[in-house]
């Protein structure tokens, strides 16, 4: 085949990045071939239910559109960084300033002094003016002073960083043990950005929800089963899961089906002809295609996991689908087999959001099989079963409250005559020219009337452990959660309500789904006029309609009640178009929950980098597929879900855990801390670099300007990297505030970091002030003593050895103390670390000034003898216990005062931890279930139309397979375009009927 | 940090306090209690260090006595430096009204001398002085070298700028005989400077140690004949001339020159009298001061924060319970 078609050529557009599109041509023995997008399989896609088929690859690579739609990968970097960046530059400034001043005081002191100094010493030969002096002095300064821009503090925070990340390496609680798979750092340079999170940007499947449908509940003829009882017969709690129920009796069952209600399987080997009809519908009104390896193991491809399993629900309880020919379905009923006569599917579409088929069983009667949307399906039923209507009204609105998705089933008997002219008049609308469709939904509408109804099923997609709770817990903690999904809007507003983003408490739920600017516009408008209009917004005065922008969003960030905005991916393209997409911000930023459904891999970039633009805040998207890695690139933070989709997700991704409920360890607990520890660390970090480099400043107006150190140039050398390096090192990875428990149950512990609180430019002038009033300090209080004392022996005191031996002693022991009071978690660590800092200072010290060493090297260690002396006087030590008291009593006095004044809420948290020791602390419980939903669902939602014109055409199953080696004869290939072009509507189009609020 | 071994994704992380971040520790926690009473017992510490340290400061004498006004012509004819070697005398009486009980300490105190300057303080040879190596005269621009090329020993701007004047004390008991004091020029440095960093070349004599080097420029005499009454006090070990590079951290300083011998008349001290030059001597009034100012401070500060701490303990208190 591929040596047959080597002479052909593809002509088309070049690589982009739009999914449903796609124009070119193929020349191919001198004919040509028009190549639209139905003819594309796009990179990612999974081909289902076909064994091979044949294909030329267009695009590859970088080319796919996949990898067109993944956006460009860029250079992460934490706003602490950035900032950490300006403030060093600033520091830089300053440095300049500082060696300018100390110039301009050299060339003075040269002109006005130090020419009468010549005598004694002699400037250097280079040297002709005061002005070039001062010029020299400048140079010296900036080499002496360049200690006030850190340089070891890049190193640090890396090292700082790299200690966090292992950390979440290591965290047991956020290893999968299902999927043995820890969490894992992928990038060191992030962590506390994690702890400034604002907005959460989610995939929906995968990440929220397993992508597993189980049956769960289902009402039959007005009785509800499925919920799980214990022993005495009371609704059981979670936890406590009886045993559930046993299915040997049936050998073809599936033995990962599980259900939890031994009565409904009584029912079943009752032989109550109402449940047998309800899983006979089950077992036949379906689009699933079996496949059976060896007897008895049966596989079900399901285009929908729903359809899934609903078919294995049926299966296991003695309604076992075994296979399907074109025109014929056989089930085993309770171990008998019966071939069905397949008459007719009516498909699947968006707006019948309905199926039936029609089929005669071994008796000859015809009979319809629907299943549906409550919505659609209630109204189409026979007059006569009201009350059973109402019971299982009830029961789908209780189902629907627990997050389940719901769908009637309903029979109705055909005489033969009847389906025979119906049958005419279908064949007579599936050939017309023109609006076929139409003409099959009234046809179909016709025969889908006056239905009994049998029950009705519940779904439960089911979610990630946890998913619930997590969200609550992070929404609590301020933080806005966005789900960005492909799926339909249906899927992603049920998972919404089933993960509790929506609630029935919620004010109003906005959905826009126009399609034209215009609408989406006054869609959006009509959103924020009620949240402005409703009586709990605070700013009653602004009902006028014109409002500028600034306006508006000082307007909405304070509007109370709570708004959910659910937009659709054709909205959404428009919405964020230049001149529209401000408008969209403000108006989704105002609502607590926002669903956006249908949306490209592109759009889900463009949603992240909008509010990364606009907002100023920190985003994190989280996702495990190929089509979230846009998104996990676009924002400051991508999460990959390990273990699920493939990998794609996980490579692009910063972090990466198998658990969407490990999110809110990895903000609330890791990202907190990392964030409280690298600020701290900052703060010190400047304050101690200060506090050391200043006292040369002051010195040098004592010195002539003339460059010379404060300390000896062994405590200059080792002064970062060996005294004061460890302690703040261990603060910085070890410290803790309140405990992890305390975090989860304080969310609100986490808005420090989004407000940016613990380290911005205020708080950095703060430490550069503290640490200027230090340097002051331990320059002026030995400059005071040692101007006058002496020694007790009546020798002299100040000499320049003693002072720079005093000045570093007090100023190590200052900034020692000044990080005990910093440290606010002391572990064995901290304490080895602090002092041993302070022993290996003065062990060093000793060391240097040792006679030994000056024997061995006079000119390097000039200081012999100066620790044993100065340091044995008590004049120096009480100057070194007065600088001490002095730098830091105010800060404790300020610290103390603060505590009593203004308490952060960590602080209010520890003392009230503290106080309550005994007590046990109070739980935050979370809302339980019970809420009575007046919404309903519809038709199984990941379903799509076309299936069944599929399967009646019976070009998916195996006996004709050989039909598809002429794949490219057009006739034969007319279902598949027509299932094609169904399906780029329903992506276009979806869901005519839900333009109306959801609730209201 | 990108794990590749494919066995490490699947170990279950150490359960140990480290790794999950549970090692035991304090919690740092700024109490009430804990802050007041370090904050009144420092103030107390401060306030009776200080008062301890002014009262002995007090009990201390000093008389300051300005010669360069009074030597005036001296001063002027050291302004030119090229009259270095000419000798120069003046006297200057006063009266001690007082004995001075104790220990008597003679300082020389220069103003506005600048020995911490960064070239001056490198300019001196530690090898020289030692005595290792007489030659090493490589730190020591710009007076590393005579003319002539040979080393100067001692070399250094230090070393060359060496306080040179000599003081006697004389009491004048009957007011006729004037006594000279007597005083004591060891003592007054450190031992590690003296039997350390200081020592003189090993030779049969000093003056043939120093053969080959030429005295700095501005002294009078060379380093070997630095005390003529005592021969163990000459070249690098002399007292005068290691207390002297022993540079000064400001450049307002003061250096010991002489202690007071207690013999004869002086065994108490300084007797009350007519003497004639200078006598001075101090302890550090700055760091009482400083003390009791601290100690005062802070026992302000904590009784105004036991206030703040007394006026919110009821606030607080009910913020708990709600």
């Amino acid at each position: 085949m591929l040596s047959v078609f080597c002479s052909g050529e593809v002509v088309c557009e070049p690589p982009n990045n739009k999914l449903d599109r796609f124009s070119g041509t193929l020349y191919w023995k001198e004919s040509k071939f028009p190549l639209s997008n139905q003819n594309m399989l796009l990179r990612g896609c999974v081909l289902r239910n076909t064994e091979w088929c044949f294909g030329l690859v267009v695009f590859a690579g970088p080319d796919t559109k996949l990898m067109q739609n993944s956006g460009r990968t860029k250079f992460k970097r934490t706003s602490i960084d950035r900032l950490m960046n300006t403030l060093v530059l600033w520091i830089f400034g300053f440095l300049v300033c500082m060696g300018v001043i100390l110039a301009i005081g050299n060339a003075i002191w040269e002109h006005e002094v130090g020419m009468r100094f010549q005598a004694y010493l002699p400037w250097d030969e280079a040297v002709d003016s005061a002005f070039f002096s001062g010029f020299l002095s400048f140079w010296s300064y900036i080499i002496i002073l360049n200690t006030v821009v850190p340089i070891s503090l890049y190193v640090s925070v890396e090292v700082i960083r790299l200690g966090h990340s292992y950390f979440i390496n290591w965290d047991k609680k956020m290893f999968c043990m299902k999927k043995r798979t820890p969490a894992e750092a992928r990038t060191t340079t992030l962590n506390e950005e994690l702890g400034q999170v604002e907005y959460v940007f989610s995939d929906k499947t995968g990440t929220l929800t397993q992508n597993i449908m189980v049956f769960n509940k289902c009402s039959i003829s007005g009785r509800s089963y499925g919920d799980v009882l214990d022993v005495l017969g009371h609704k059981a709690e979670l936890g406590q899961k009886p045993e559930p129920v046993d299915f040997s009796f049936n050998p073809l069952a599936d033995n990962k089906f599980l259900f939890w209600d031994p009565t409904l399987l009584e029912a079943v080997k009752m032989g109550d002809p109402h449940t047998h009809e309800f899983f006979r519908l089950l077992s036949l009104c379906h689009t699933v295609m079996s496949e059976e390896k060896n007897e008895g193991e049966l596989y079900y491809k399901a285009q929908s996991p729903d359809e899934g399993a609903l078919v294995t629900a049926a299966r296991n309880f003695g309604f076992v689908f075994r296979s399907r020919t074109p025109k014929t379905i056989t089930v085993h009923e309770m171990g008998t087999a019966v071939t069905y006569q397949l008459l007719a599917i009516l498909d699947f579409n968006n707006i019948r959001k309905r199926m039936s088929v029609i089929v005669r069983n071994p008796e000859g009667r015809i009979r319809l099989y629907c299943k549906g949307a409550d919505t659609i399906l209630l109204d189409r039923l026979h007059p006569c079963t009201q009350e059973l209507l109402s019971t299982t009204t009830d029961h789908l609105n209780e189902y629907a409250g627990e997050g389940l998705r719901t769908l009637v089933l309903a029979y109705k008997d055909l005489d033969e005559e009847y389906y025979g002219e119906w049958a005419q008049r279908r064949l007579r609308a599936s050939l017309a020219r023109d609006s076929r469709e139409d003409r099959l939904a009234s046809v179909y509408e016709e025969v889908e009337s006056n239905m009994v109804l049998l029950g009705a099923t519940a779904i439960e997609d089911k979610l990630q452990q946890g998913v619930p709770e997590t969200i609550a817990l992070l929404t609590l903690a301020n933080i806005k959660i966005w789900v960005l999904t492909g799926d339909k809007q249906e899927t992603a507003v049920n998972i919404g309500y089933s993960c509790k983003m929506l609630t029935d408490d919620m004010t109003e739920v906005f959905v826009v789904t126009g399609h034209t600017v215009l609408e989406v516009r006054e869609e959006l408008r009509k959103a924020r006029e009620k949240m402005l209009d409703s009586p709990h917004a605070v700013g009653n005065g602004f009902t006028c309609s014109e409002k500028r922008s600034a306006k508006l969003t000082s307007v909405l960030e304070a509007v109370a009640g709570e708004y959910a905005l659910v937009i659709n991916g054709h909205s959404l393209a428009h919405a964020l178009e230049a001149d529209m997409e401000l408008e969209f911000l403000e108006t989704a930023c105002a609502c607590k929950a926002v669903i956006c459904c249908r949306v490209t891999p592109l759009q889900k970039a463009q949603v992240v980098e909008l509010v990364k633009k606009h907002k100023k805040a920190v985003t994190l998207a989280i996702g495990d597929g190929a089509n979230d890695v846009s998104m996990i690139k676009t924002a400051h933070i991508g999460v990959g879900i390990s273990g699920q989709e493939g990998i794609q997700a996980v490579l692009a991704s910063d972090y990466s855990f198998s658990q969407f409920k490990f999110l809110q360890r990895l903000l609330l607990v890791h990202g907190r801390w990392s964030y409280l520890r690298m600020c701290k660390f900052l703060c010190y970090f400047f304050y101690k670099n200060f506090a050391f480099t200043m006292v040369h400043f002051w010195f040098g107006f004592f010195c002539g300007f003339s460059a010379q150190t404060v300390y000896d140039q062994y405590f200059i050398t080792l002064y970062n990297i060996v005294y004061t390096s460890l302690p703040v090192l261990a603060m910085g990875v070890f410290d803790q505030d309140v405990p992890e428990q305390r975090s989860m149950e304080y969310p609100k512990l986490y808005e420090p970091g989004q407000l940016n609180l613990l380290f911005n430019k205020r708080e950095f002038f703060i430490c550069i002030a503290q640490g200027i009033y230090t340097s002051v300090l331990m320059f002026f209080i030995p400059y005071g003593v040692f101007a006058e004392a002496t020694r007790d022996d009546g020798t002299q005191l100040a000499d320049y050895q003693s002072f720079a031996v005093t000045v570093a002693t007090s100023l190590v022991i200052v900034v020692s103390v000044q990080i005990g009071l910093d440290t606010g978690y002391w572990t064995a660590i901290n304490h080895f670390f602090i002092w041993g800092s302070l022993a290996i200072y003065f062990a060093i010290l000793f060391a240097m000034h040792s006679n030994g060493l000056f024997d061995m090297f006079p000119n390097q260690f000039r200081f012999v003898g100066n620790a044993q002396n100065t340091l044995a006087q008590p004049t120096v030590w009480l100057t070194i216990t007065l600088t001490t008291v002095v730098c830091i009593m105010p800060v404790v006095a300020f610290r103390f005062l603060k505590l009593s004044l203004k308490p952060d809420l960590s602080d209010t948290v520890r003392y009230t931890q503290l106080v309550r020791k005994k007590q046990k602390a109070q739980h935050r419980c979370l809302r339980r279930v019970g809420r009575t939903s007046s919404r309903r669902s519809g038709y199984a939602f990941s379903h799509q139309e076309g299936f069944g014109e599929l399967i009646m055409s019976g070009k998916n199953m195996r006996l004709s397979s050989l039909a598809l080696a002429s794949f490219t004869t057009r006739s034969s290939s007319s279902w598949i375009e027509s299932l094609r072009r169904k399906k780029s509507d329903s992506a276009g189009s979806p869901s005519g009927g839900a333009d109306k609020p959801l609730k209201g | 940090m990108k794990r590749t071994s494919k066995d490490s994704r699947c170990k279950l992380p150490d359960n140990t306090a480290l790794k999950q971040q549970q090692l035991p520790a304090y919690q740092l926690q700024l109490s009430a209690t804990g802050v007041l009473s370090g904050f009144f017992a420092t103030g107390v510490f401060c306030l009776g260090v200080g008062i301890i340290l002014i009262l002995s400061a007090k009990s201390i004498k000093e008389i300051e006595i300005k010669y360069t006004e009074i030597c005036g012509n001296c001063a002027k004819l050291r302004e030119d430096a090229t009259n270095f070697d000419k000798e120069c005398t003046c006297s200057i009486p006063f009266y001690l009204s007082e004995t001075m009980q104790g220990n008597v300490y003679m300082y020389y105190k220069l103003y506005g001398f600048y020995q911490n300057l960064y070239h001056y303080i490198l300019s001196r040879s530690n090898s020289q002085l030692v005595g290792t190596d007489l030659k090493d005269v490589g730190n020591c621009a710009p007076f590393s070298k005579s003319h002539d090329g040979t080393p100067i020993a001692p070399c250094g701007a230090i070393a060359n700028s060496i306080f040179n004047d000599t003081i006697i004390l004389s009491y004048n008991l009957n007011s006729s005989i004037p006594i000279k004091v007597p005083m004591l020029r060891s003592g007054i440095t450190w031992w590690t400077d003296k039997y350390v960093k200081f020592q003189n070349p090993s030779s049969i004599n000093l003056s043939s140690a120093f053969a080959g080097t030429t005295k700095p420029p501005s002294w009078a005499k060379p380093v070997y004949e630095l005390d003529e009454e005592d021969p163990g006090n000459n070249g690098f070990l002399n007292d005068d001339f290691i207390v002297w590079m022993r540079t000064a951290a400001f450049p307002t300083f003061k250096k010991l020159y002489r202690r007071l011998n207690r013999i004869q008349y002086f065994t108490e001290g300084l007797p009350a009298g007519n003497y004639s030059f200078n006598i001075t001597y101090s302890s550090s009034l700055f760091l009482g001061l400083a003390y009791t100012v601290t100690g005062a401070v802070t026992w302000l500060a904590s009784f105004s924060m036991m206030a703040v701490h007394l006026l919110l303990k009821d606030r607080k208190m009910l913020f708990i319970q709600q």
